[in-house]
C-alpha cells in the first residue's frame, strides 16, 4: 500500500547534484522520467528483459526499470541525454545513423549505453561477441544487422591495429 | 541535388533527435493538471459480470474516479466498429457481440478491461485498481480453434452459429476436384500458423483532455493511422462530429499493424478526461500488452496441391480457419477470410482453385493486424507445400516453382482470387537468387557441415505480397514565402524512415534543396487520408508526394507566366526557379509564393493508384542443426527483393531485415499461449514470449532488383514493409524440415525450438 513515507536521496544525475525526495517504490526510470523530466530513457516493459531503459549508474549500464530510486542514494547516474557531449557516444551516433541502426528509435537510448559500454569493455570483441553483449537489449524494428555493425565499424576504427579486410 | 535525390542511400532525418533522446514518445507527455488511468480487468476466460463494488477504491489517496461500463453505457458511449460486408456461416451479415470499451455484461476474453481508475498518480491509479471488487460468474469458456469449431461446442454469440462469426469461398470447387482427379500426384500439409504477439518496443498509451469551451476531445496516442483513430472515435464511439475529435501523434516506438486502430483504453480515456473534467493520462504496461494489445495469425491451415508428372501445378484445395479472438471488431476476420486469400496462389500459375476460410470466435484475446496480415499464413501454407511436392517427386525445390512460375509475358496477370499483378519477372528474379546465394555450391558446404557432426538444410521461397488496403492517399502541399516546402500528411511514421523518402522524393522533383521540405503529420487538424498500414505509405504515400510537386510545379509556371508577363508555355523550371525560356529573367520559387495571395502556393493533391502493388521476393536460407541438442542456427541468408524502384536502399534494406527478424521469431522462438482449461494467458511477460535477440539472428544479405518497376503507380515502387517477414517463416521451416527429411520427418510446428527438434530425432530414430 501507498504510505506518505519518501525518502531523500542525494544523487548525481548528468553531472548534476540532485536531491529529492522520492516514495521507496519509486523506479529509478519513473524519476527520471517523471520527476526529472528526463524522457529520454523509454520504458519497454518495466520488468527488466528488454534493456530499452538501460542507463549508466557509476559508470556501468543497468535497467533503471528494476532499479529503484532509493537504492540510488549516492551514485552517479548518466542517461541519454548525458551522453551528448561524450565523445565515444558521438562516434556511435554518427555510426548508428550510417548504419541505419535505428528505425522507431524506441530501444535506441537503451542501445546506445549499452553499445559505448561493449565499445570501452571489450576493444578487440568481433561480431559474435558483440551480438551476445547486445543480446540484453530487444530491439524489433531492424533485426539487429545495423546495431551490431553500427558497433562493429567504432571499434573498428579506434583499434589500435586496423584489421585486415578478410 | 541528385545528392539528395531518389535512389540515394542517404541518412535518415529522423535519426538525431531519436540519438539523443529528444523524440517525442505518447509517455513523454505530460499536461497540466493531468490525471492517470489504470483498468481492472477480467481474471476469466468468459464471466458474467455480477456486480462492481468501488467503495474501497474510491477511498483510497488520489482517487479521483472510478468508472465502468455502465457508466458509458448510461452516457450514450458505443461500441468497437464491425468491418461491414462479410458473412457469417448462416449466410447472413457477419455478427459478434459488440465490443464496448469497458465490459458491460460479460467478459470475453482474460485481460478485458471492466472498470478504470482515475487518480493523481500512476501508482495511485494502480493500488486502486487492486481495490475494486468485481463480482465475476464464470462461464464456460473455449480458446482454441478445435474447441471452437467441436461438434456441440458452446456457442459464445446467438447470431454466430458454430461459432463462426465470417467465412468466405473462392475459386470453383467442381473444376479443382476435376484437376484433383487428374493428377499424377497431390501433395498435403496441415499445421498451425501459431498466434503472436506483435510487441512493438513502445508499448500502446493515450494522454487524453476535453476542453469545455470548444466542446473538443484531444487525443495523444501511438498509433499508424490519426485520422482514422478521429473517426472511429468521434463517429463510432463518442457519437460525435469528426471535427469535435482531434488526434495528435509524436513518434511512434514501432506499429507493426497492431498500432492501426483504436482500442479500447483509448476511447475511455477521451470519455474519462470529459467526465472528471481533467487530463488523463494512460500508459500500457508490457503486462497489458501482452492481454490486451492485439494479437496476430493463429490459424489452423490445411492444403493440397494437385501436380501433373512433370510437376506441373493442376489445382490447389485450401482450408483455413483462424481464431479472431472474442469479437468481430477490427481487421479480424477480414484478415482471415480475404486478405490472406489474396496471395494465396503466390507467384504460380494456378489453373484450379478450392478455397474455403472461416473466422472463428473464441475467449481469447483479439487478432489483428500484425505485420504481414493474412499474407505471412498463406505464404507458409504454399511455401510448405511447394516443399512437400518437391520432396515428394524428388525434385529440386527451385525446378518445382520455376516449372510453375507465372511468366513476364502474361503480365498483367490476373488470379484465380480475381487478383490482377501489373509487374513482376519471377523466373528473372528465380535465376538471380539461385547465383547469389550460391545454390550450386550447396552440397558442398552440407559435406563441412557434416564434417563438424551437423545437420545441413537449406530452402528457398519465391513469393509476393499485396500491399495498399485503399489505393488513394490525399495530401496538400505548400511552398511558402519563409523558404519552406510544407507538406501536410495523413501517413504517420513508425520507425519506416518515410520522413526521409518522401523528402528525398520532393527534393528531387522540386529540384529544391532538403533542408527546404518539411514533413507535417500526425495531426488529425491538419491532414485527412487512410494513414499507414499495409506496405502502402511508399507506393502511395510517395507517390502522392510526387504528383503534388509536380502540380506545383505546373501551378507555379502558370503563375510565374503572370508575374514575367510571359506565357506560361515559355517558362521554364530547374534549380526552384522559373525562367522565361531563352531569358534570365526568371523568379525564385519561394520569391513567387510570397507573391501570391497568403504569401504561399498551396496544391491539394488526391493520388490514385491502379490497385494494389505486387512486391515480389525470393529468399534463401541455410541452417545448421546440432542433432544432439535440437539447436538451430541459420548460417546463411540471402534475398533478393523487387520493390520497383528504390527510393533508399539503406531503408529498403532495414525494412527487409526488421521483417525477417520477425519472420525468424515466428519460426523458431515465438508462442503465445493460453491455458486451454482456464483460458488464462500463460505467455503474458517477456520472459514467457522470446522476441528475437541479437544472437539469434545471422547477418542478412539483402539485395533489390530493380528491373521491373510498378506499372500502377508514378513513382514506380512497390511496398517493401511487411516482405520480409512474409517470406521468412517458410523459408526458415523449410530448410529445418529440409535436413530433417532423411530420417523421415516431414513437418515441425512452429515455433521450432531446439525441444521440438529434439524430441523430433528421438521419435524418428525410435521408429
Ligand atoms: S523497461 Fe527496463 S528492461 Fe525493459
Ligand atoms: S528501433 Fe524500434 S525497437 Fe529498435
Amino acid at each position: 500500500m501507498a504510505g506518505k513515507t519518501t525518502l531523500t536521496i542525494g544523487i548525481e544525475v548528468n553531472g548534476e547534484q540532485v536531491t529529492h525526495a522520492v516514495e521507496p517504490r519509486t523506479s529509478l526510470a519513473d524519476f527520471l522520467r517523471d520527476t526529472l523530466g528526463l524522457t529520454g530513457t523509454n520504458l519497454g516493459c518495466e520488468h527488466g528483459v528488454c534493456g530499452a531503459c538501460t542507463v549508466e549508474i557509476d559508470g556501468a549500464p543497468a535497467r533503471s526499470c528494476i532499479t529503484l530510486a532509493v537504492a540510488c542514494d549516492g551514485a552517479s547516474v548518466r542517461t541519454t541525454e548525458g551522453l551528448a557531449d561524450d565523445p565515444v557516444a558521438e562516434e556511435l551516433r554518427a555510426a548508428f545513423k550510417a548504419h541505419h541502426a535505428l528505425q522507431c528509435g524506441y530501444c535506441t537510448s537503451g542501445m546506445l549505453v549499452t553499445a559505448r559500454d561493449i565499445v570501452m569493455r571489450l576493444p578487440e570483441a568481433d561480431e559474435a561477441r558483440v551480438r551476445v553483449e547486445l543480446a540484453g537489449n530487444l530491439c524489433r524494428c531492424t533485426g539487429y544487422m545495423g546495431v551490431v555493425n553500427a558497433i562493429v565499424a567504432v571499434l573498428a576504427a579506434r583499434s589500435p591495429h586496423p584489421r585486415q579486410d578478410p | 541535388m541528385a545528392k539528395f535525390g531518389i535512389g540515394q542511400a542517404i541518412t535518415r532525418r529522423e535519426d538525431q533527435r531519436l540519438l539523443t533522446g529528444a523524440g517525442t514518445y505518447v509517455d513523454d507527455v505530460a499536461l497540466p493538471n493531468q490525471t492517470h488511468a489504470a483498468f481492472v480487468r477480467s481474471p476469466h476466460a468468459r464471466a458474467r459480470i455480477v456486480s462492481i463494488d468501488a467503495t474501497n477504491a474510491l477511498q483510497l489517496p488520489g482517487v479521483v474516479a472510478v468508472l465502468t461500463g455502465a457508466d458509458l453505457q448510461a452516457d450514450g458511449i458505443g461500441s468497437m466498429p464491425i468491418n461491414p460486408g462479410l458473412k457469417n456461416g448462416a449466410g447472413k451479415d457477419m455478427s459478434a457481440p459488440p465490443y464496448f470499451p469497458l465490459a458491460t455484461d460479460e467478459a470475453r476474453y482474460v485481460g478485458q478491461a471492466v472498470a478504470v481508475v482515475i487518480a493523481e498518480t500512476r501508482d495511485q491509479a494502480e493500488d486502486a485498481a487492486e481495490q475494486v471488487i468485481v463480482e465475476f460468474e464464470e462461464l464456460p469458456a473455449i480458446t482454441t480453434i478445435e474447441a471452437a469449431a467441436a461438434d456441440g461446442a458452446v456457442q459464445l454469440w446467438a447470431d454466430a452459429p458454430g461459432n463462426i462469426a465470417a467465412q468466405t469461398q473462392f475459386g470453383d470447387a467442381k473444376a479443382c476436384d476435376a484437376a484433383f482427379a487428374g493428377a499424377a500426384h497431390v501433395a498435403k500439409v496441415a499445421f498451425m500458423n501459431q498466434r503472436l504477439v506483435p510487441v512493438s518496443m513502445e508499448p500502446r498509451g493515450t494522454v487524453a483532455e476535453f476542453d469545455t469551451a470548444s466542446g473538443r476531445y484531444t487525443m495523444r496516442t501511438s498509433c499508424q493511422n490519426p485520422a482514422g483513430l478521429q473517426k472511429t472515435l468521434a463517429e463510432g464511439i463518442l457519437k460525435v462530429p469528426a471535427e469535435k475529435v482531434r488526434v495528435v501523434v509524436g513518434d511512434v516506438g514501432g506499429g507493426f499493424g497492431m498500432k492501426t486502430q483504436l482500442y479500447p483504453e483509448d476511447a475511455v480515456c477521451a470519455y474519462a478526461a470529459k467526465k472528471v473534467g481533467r487530463p488523463v493520462h494512460w500508459r500500457a504496461s508490457r503486462s497489458e500488452e501482452f492481454l490486451a494489445g492485439n494479437h496476430g495469425r493463429d490459424q489452423y491451415d490445411e492444403a493440397e496441391l494437385a501436380l501433373d508428372k512433370d510437376g506441373k501445378i493442376l489445382g490447389l484445395r485450401v482450408r483455413i480457419v483462424g481464431n479472431i479472438g472474442a469479437y468481430g471488431s477490427g481487421p479480424g476476420a477480414v484478415i482471415v477470410v480475404a486478405v490472406g486469400p489474396k496471395v494465396i496462389t503466390g507467384v504460380y500459375h494456378i489453373p484450379a482453385l478450392d478455397l474455403r476460410a472461416k473466422a472463428l470466435l473464441t475467449n481469447t484475446n483479439l487478432v489483428g493486424a500484425y505485420r504481414g496480415a493474412g499474407r505471412p499464413e498463406a505464404i507458409y501454407l504454399i511455401e510448405r507445400l511447394m516443399d512437400q511436392a518437391a520432396a515428394d517427386l524428388k525434385m529440386d525445390p527451385a525446378e518445382l516453382r520455376r516449372r510453375n512460375l507465372i511468366q513476364p509475358a502474361a503480365m498483367p496477370y490476373k488470379t484465380l482470387m480475381g487478383e490482377k499483378f501489373d509487374s513482376g519477372n519471377f523466373p528473372h528474379m528465380l535465376d538471380r537468387i539461385l547465383e547469389l546465394a550460391d545454390w550450386k555450391g550447396y552440397e558442398k558446404r552440407r559435406g563441412e557441415s557434416k564434417a563438424k557432426g551437423k545437420l545441413r538444410g537449406r530452402a528457398i521461397s519465391t513469393f509476393l505480397e499485396w500491399t495498399g488496403v485503399v489505393h488513394e492517399e490525399a495530401v496538400r502541399m505548400e511552398v511558402a514565402a519563409d523558404g519552406k516546402v510544407r507538406v501536410y500528411t495523413a501517413m504517420q511514421a513508425m520507425g519506416q524512415g518515410i520522413e526521409t523518402s518522401y523528402v528525398q522524393i520532393i527534393s528531387e522533383t522540386l529540384d529544391i534543396d532538403p533542408d527546404r521540405v518539411e514533413i507535417v503529420q500526425g495531426d488529425s487538424d491538419v491532414a485527412q487520408g487512410i494513414g499507414s498500414m499495409g506496405s502502402r505509405s511508399l507506393y502511395i504515400g510517395g507517390s502522392a508526394m510526387m504528383t503534388a510537386s509536380k502540380e506545383t510545379i505546373e501551378k507555379g509556371r502558370s503563375l510565374a507566366g503572370d508575374a514575367l508577363e510571359a506565357s506560361s508555355s515559355d517558362i521554364e523550371y530547374k534549380d526552384g526557379k522559373f525562367t522565361v525560356a531563352g531569358t534570365d529573367v526568371g523568379i525564385d520559387l519561394f520569391d513567387l509564393a510570397g507573391r501570391q495571395p497568403g504569401k504561399r502556393i498551396s496544391i491539394d493533391t488526391l493520388q490514385k493508384v491502379d490497385g494494389p502493388s505486387w512486391p515480389n521476393s525470393c529468399h534463401v536460407c541455410e541452417v545448421e542443426i546440432d542433432p544432439e541438442t535440437g539447436v538451430v542456427e541459420i548460417v546463411k541468408y540471402t534475398t533478393l527483393d523487387d520493390v520497383g524502384r528504390v527510393i533508399n536502399p539503406l531503408i529498403v534494406a532495414g525494412q527487409v531485415h526488421g521483417g525477417i527478424a520477425q519472420a525468424v521469431g515466428q519460426a523458431m522462438l515465438e508462442n503465445t499461449r493460453y491455458d486451454p482449461e482456464s483460458g488464462q494467458l500463460l505467455t503474458g511477460s517477456l520472459q514467457d514470449y522470446a522476441v528475437p535477440r541479437a544472437d539469434d539472428l545471422p547477418d542478412f544479405a539483402q539485395y533489390c532488383d530493380e528491373s521491373t518497376p510498378c506499372k500502377i503507380n508514378p513513382l514506380g515502387a512497390k511496398g517493401v514493409g511487411e516482405l520480409g517477414t512474409v517470406g521468412g517463416t517458410p523459408t526458415v521451416v523449410n530448410a529445418i524440415v529440409d535436413a530433417l527429411r532423411p530420417m523421415g520427418i516431414q513437418n515441425l510446428e512452429m515455433p521450432v525450438t531446439p525441444e521440438r527438434v529434439w524430441q523430433a530425432l528421438r521419435t524418428a530414430k525410435a521408429a
